[in-house]
């Protein structure tokens, strides 16, 4: 291995261990809000970022990279909604969502979502889904960071992958969300640098973009085309449309990026993390995508064309940028990885063990079972990960849909719908994870034309707005619930925010 | 454009547009949260 991409890989593993011991002396494990929301004290560039690189997983290394490389311009479907992904959040559901969450005490996605819509039904199965769904994730980040190591180091996988796990689990497991979120920023300034460096010199090599669309169009016209190679997608409006929601407003269903809105500083925080996220995703999305395309001119032949950007990367620049380069990469798997860990653990520590198993548990001992749910899902993915399942891509494309297709409407009619109770909540998250889930399970795609967040959505939506009618006289919304919301609604602060 | 066919230039170079669209029209829409939320009153729920 190269001496100098061993530095700035070093460096960079340094900066964020760094910060897990910085914020644990912050007092991130004082309590659990500090340890689990950063004491909800998080402003809003930090906001911004940890919410698009805990967005942007390995997947935009390896699998966006992967999808241009494969499928041409079809990909830029993806890229599409992900560029608006955080400011529909943020405009969304951010403000309201953090104010509704301080107002009733929550401290996970899923305790929130018990506590708009009362039933331990409700708590049970979306802690267990979650629990489930974001341990698999982190699995597709662990095999991620895994192969770029192993890559870039010649290490073995096993070993690769211990390294990157290791550090991972050491600072989230010492410094909490504080911890998760400032690596997060550092991290997404790194991956920006990183993959804005690789375009340039990606473009560089294959004489512009235009000199690159001509030449790609002379190998196989359909790669220029928005429906893949061979228009293998071609009038299939229903994929493309899936593709632009799943990164769009799919967000608004996922626990671990929603938990950002809970740890704001406050309710306006929303706006200005909102444009700070369009500015980053503008100049991050499309990039990967379009290092994947020109890789088809600059390395026809890749036998894992997951690797595209890496192999570019090693082609293209010198050793001291290649570790830049890495250290972006690593930065996209681990900012997700901390962020999924870190929900997965507090999830089940918090929604599973403390509400169902020790409601008496103290506030000390809660922070503790929540390191040790860290460390004993870390175990489990990295034990899961050397047996290498499916692609990346195939992971995150799986989890994301279910995960958005389940939470999506329980999380915005939460906010904005007084009518939405707890059977619509509760046959919404079963309608669409297992629609999103026979969706792929079955292989309907092709078939019927639809994407499985489309038909996911579909399903939730229309079982939230169904039951929820449909039960409106024996299950209302209590009045409770209902002033918090009217309290959520507003701007102010001061007067209606526990202190 | 950059001698793509038209239906790739659109989602190349629409959607981002479209975005920072709706970026411009969400900050200009919530210009006095932060005002409203110091004054600590309830000011609508915009947007």
């Amino acid at each position: 291995m190269n001496p100098t991409v061993l530095v700035f890989l070093v460096l960079y593993f340094v900066v964020v261990l760094s910060i897990g011991f910085w914020a644990m002396r912050r007092g991130a494990g004082g309590d659990l809000e500090n340890y689990l929301l950063g004491g909800r004290r998080i402003g809003p560039v930090v906001t911004a970022l940890t919410l698009q690189s805990t967005s942007m997983s390995g997947f935009m290394f390896l699998g966006a990279g992967a999808l241009g490389y494969v499928e041409g311009y079809w990909g830029l479907w993806y890229a599409a909604g992900d560029i608006g992904g955080g400011v529909v959040n943020m405009s969304v559901i951010g403000r309201r969502m953090r104010k509704l969450s301080k107002l009733t005490g929550s401290l996970t996605p899923i305790e929130y979502l018990e506590k708009r819509y009362p039933s331990a039904a409700i708590r049970l199965i979306a802690g267990g889904l979650t629990v489930f769904l974001l341990g698999s994730y982190v699995l597709a980040q662990f095999i991620a960071g895994g192969k770029g190591m192993a890559l870039v180091t010649g290490l073995p996988y096993s070993v690769a992958l211990l390294i990157a796990v290791g550090i991972i689990l050491l600072y989230t497991y010492l410094g909490g969300y504080l911890a998760v979120a400032y690596t997060d920023f550092f991290q997404s300034l790194v991956m920006i640098t990183g993959v804005l460096w690789i375009l340039i010199a990606a473009l560089v090599e294959v004489g512009g973009l235009s000199a690159a669309n001509r030449a790609i169009a002379a190998l196989e016209p359909s790669l220029v085309s928005v429906w893949g190679r061979d228009l293998g997608y071609q009038g299939q409006w229903g994929i493309a449309l899936g593709a632009v929601l799943i990164f769009s407003v799919g967000y608004m269903g996922w626990p671990h990026v929603v938990t950002r809105h809970m740890a704001m500083e406050s309710p306006s925080t929303a706006r200005k993390a909102g444009g700070y996220a369009t500015v980053w995703n503008l100049l991050f999305v499309p990039a990967p995508y379009i290092v994947g395309v020109l890789a088809i001119l600059i390395l026809p032949e890749i036998g894992d064309p997951e690797l595209a950007i890496f192999e570019v990367a090693r082609k293209l620049l010198p050793a001291a940028v290649t570790g830049v380069i890495m250290a972006a990469i690593m930065a996209a798997i681990m900012s997700t990885a901390d962020s999924l860990l870190l929900q997965t653990g507090s999830i089940a520590a918090r929604d599973l063990y403390e509400r169902f198993i020790d409601p008496n548990a103290s506030e000390r001992r809660m922070v503790w079972v929540s390191r040790l749910m860290v460390l004993a899902i870390g175990a489990i993915g990295y034990l899961v990960a050397l047996f290498q399942p499916p692609t990346v891509f195939q992971v995150v494309i799986f989890v994301t849909s279910v995960l958005g297709s389940a939470f999506l409407p329980a999380y915005v009619c939460a906010v904005w719908w007084r009518k939405a109770n707890s059977p619509g909540a509760l046959a919404s998250i079963v309608a669409g994870a297992s629609a999103a889930f026979l969706w792929q399970f079955l292989d309907l795609e092709g078939a019927s034309g639809l994407h499985p967040m489309v038909a996911g959505l579909l399903a939730s939506t229309t079982a939230m707005v169904v039951v929820s009618l449909a039960t409106q006289k024996r299950h209302p919304v209590p009045q409770a619930i209902l002033d918090l919301m009217a309290e959520s609604a507003n701007l102010g602060t001061a007067a209606v925010e526990p202190r | 454009m950059f001698d793509l066919p038209l239906s790739t230039t659109l989602l190349v170079f629409g959607f981002p547009a479209f975005w920072i669209l709706y970026t411009l029209g969400f900050l200009f829409l919530t210009r006095n949260w932060k005002r409203d939320e110091g004054n600590g009153a309830g000011q609508g729920d915009a947007p």
